[in-house]
């Protein structure tokens, strides 16, 4: 391994404008939600601040590579990809369409994405591929992995924290967005997640829990440099689902919505 | 998932030679082709400084690449989905990862990744997968694999090689590292063989005609380490019969095999460690409709029995009997051994 030292990352975006693209972007999910197609809409509201936050370090331009793996809320990457810059098109007109590359899972096709992602547990081990080859090279910037605590269900996640936690990847951070709900329902129905924080302790991560609204709180978390580190960190960030639409906050039947136009327009009236 | 320890001398790099005649030097033995992976790697992650080598405990041990280039060597342990899906993420950040582990648990339990990494993403990934068809033997059913081709034939993009014996495997693997395009390398355990003789040149023929014959000759067709045994050895037995040689079992060198098969020959005989299903000899009969193509494969029982490679491989009737026999339904004329063939293998 290359000797490395630990320096601090200078953001681009203040907190005002990240709050900006947060509500720009939750009413573009909203059109795409209003799309023949509808989407993903509970979760991509959900994690729609984490993305802003994390898209906002790969800005930094110091090889910091997001991976949405919880792929189903595509929706909110493409706003979020939208809103930062990175996707100079409005997505949400061409989303779902034959011919565009906007589907209800993300794949490469789509600037700004690397990985195909939605076949769950698939990107956090892109993820921490991503960070072991900047770790290899010397190189500074994040694996940024962007799980759903539903996600959590499966076993490859765990199997590469294994791996990331022996290869001692500290530059891998894995960000999950706890927002409690799943396709059938409540996670603590279907199969709870006790203790979390403790299980990524114990698998050799370091764990910080924050508010997953809070954009100060998960800048700071991602404005760490982490070359340094040893241990991989993960991020418990506790969201609501549908957050931002009051009509749908807090619910776990949002998690896909189709809507028609009028009601799309109060939606995003809504959204502040 | 169990995992079965290889014995230390299979683990070892191979220094054993064969002895030769009174009076003349011994020949160095063949490297089984996992060993000519190693080593090959080795020689060529010397010049490339983007060759990464990835083990998922089954391979690790005494690997010469570790020695050679230990920042590039990474034990990622008992976790295939994991180590395919890094490999995808490595590749991304501008190395060339190659990763092995066991056909079965490559091929079937990481093939989602296999599938998203070597596929859609078309990574410059290369799969190395040791202890293909049943050549784990007597370690039982989990430990073999029957259905890799067909499940990698039908991810677009893969470059599928089934070398046999050292020289091929050498080849396949710096055709790979060469191309950056996602491969998947197919092998067996620790057995050794020449390989046949290879044309001058970089690049590995589509087909390789071991023994040519006339176009009303039978023409055996041969895949990977034990299927290029058997169409050697009954070609032997079999005056007249041609045999074509193929290392490449993916649908593009298929497509390109099949032509140049089919301006020789009408019928065929192909003989593969696999199943029928899914198989090289299913995909030429697509291609050759106009041909008679005839399978020596895995029958449809599972291997559940011990014993030693080739006893599993009689047991799935996958013998020397079976491949005479399939000559003798596609016309090929009786060899005088055949009679003896058979009752020494019935």
């Amino acid at each position: 391994m290359t000797a490395v030292t630990e320096r601090p990352v200078t953001l681009r975006a203040d907190l005002a404008t990240l709050a900006e693209r947060a509500v720009a972007a939750r009413r573009l999910v909203v059109d795409m939600a209003a799309s023949p197609r509808g989407c993903h809409l509970g979760g991509s509201l959900s994690v729609l601040d984490i993305l802003l936050a994390a898209l906002d370090r790969a800005a930094a331009g110091d090889g910091t590579e997001v991976v949405l793996s919880k792929g189903h809320a595509a929706a909110g990457l493409y706003a979020a990809l939208h809103v930062s810059g990175v996707l100079p098109d409005d997505p949400a007109p061409r989303y779902g369409l034959a011919g565009e590359p906007y589907t209800g899972h993300p794949g490469p096709g789509v600037p700004g994405v690397r990985f195909p992602t939605g076949s769950l547990g698939h990107g956090v081990p892109y993820a921490a591929g991503w960070a072991l080859a900047r770790r290899i090279g010397g190189q500074g910037g994040l694996g940024i992995a962007v799980a759903g605590d539903g996600e959590l269900q499966e076993g490859l996640v765990w199997e590469t924290c294994q791996v990331a936690a022996a290869r001692e990847l500290g530059n891998l951070v894995l960000v999950v967005d706890v927002n409690g709900g799943q396709n059938d329902g409540l996670v603590a129905d279907i199969s709870p997640l006790p203790r979390l924080a403790e299980r990524f302790a114990a698998f050799g991560f370091d764990v910080v829990e924050v508010d997953g609204h809070d954009l100060a709180a998960l800048t700071e978390v991602f404005a760490d440099d982490r070359r340094a580190e040893r241990r991989p960190l993960a991020v418990l960030a506790r969201t609501v689902k549908g957050k931002g639409v009051p009509a749908v906050e807090g619910r776990a039947g949002s998690h896909y919505v189709t809507i028609d136009a009028a009601r799309a327009a109060k939606w995003k009236r809504a959204i502040r | 998932m169990t995992t079965v320890t290889d014995t230390p001398a299979a683990q070892s790099h191979p220094t054993t030679t064969v002895a030769g005649t009174r009076g003349t030097p011994a020949a160095p033995a063949p490297l089984s082709g996992r060993d000519a992976y190693r080593d090959e790697l080795t020689r060529l992650a010397e010049l490339d400084p983007s060759i990464l080598c990835l083990e998922a405990d089954l391979g690790g041990k005494g690997h010469p690449f570790q020695a050679a280039h230990p920042g590039r060597f990474f034990n990622l342990g008992i976790a295939e989905g994991a180590m395919v899906d890094m490999a995808a993420g490595l590749a991304a950040g501008g190395y060339r990862p190659f990763v092995s582990t066991f056909a079965p648990f490559a091929a079937l339990r990481a093939a989602e990744s296999l599938k998203l990494t070597l596929g859609y993403l078309n990574s410059g990934v290369t799969v190395v997968a040791p202890y293909a068809g049943v050549s784990g033997a007597w370690f039982g059913t989990t430990h073999h694999c029957l259905e890799d081709l067909a499940i990698l034939r039908s991810i677009p993009g893969v470059t599928i090689a089934a070398p046999h014996g050292e020289a091929e495997m050498r080849a396949v693997v710096r055709a790979a590292a060469r191309s950056g395009r996602p491969h998947y390398i197919r092998t067996g355990r620790n057995a050794r063989y020449t390989s046949l003789d290879l044309p001058a040149g970089a690049e590995l023929p589509d087909v390789n005609w071991e023994f040519p014959a006339g176009p009303d000759a039978v023409c055996l067709v041969s895949v990977g380490e034990e299927g290029t045994r058997l169409a050697v050895e009954a070609r032997t037995l079999t005056p007249g019969t041609a045999h074509a040689h193929l290392v490449y079992a993916d649908h593009e060198h298929l497509t390109r095999s099949a032509a140049e098969l089919a301006r020789r020959h009408s019928h065929f005989v192909v003989v593969e460690e696999h199943r029928g299903q899914g198989g090289v000899a299913e995909a030429l009969a697509l291609l050759l409709p106009r041909c008679e193509v005839t399978s020596v494969a895995a029958d449809r029982r599972w291997p559940s029995h011990g014993g030693d490679h080739a006893e599993v491989m009689a047991a799935l009737g996958l013998d020397l009997n079976a491949v005479l026999h399939a000559l003798t339904r596609a016309g090929a004329p009786h060899s005088t051994n055949h009679s003896r063939s058979l009752a020494c293998t019935s």
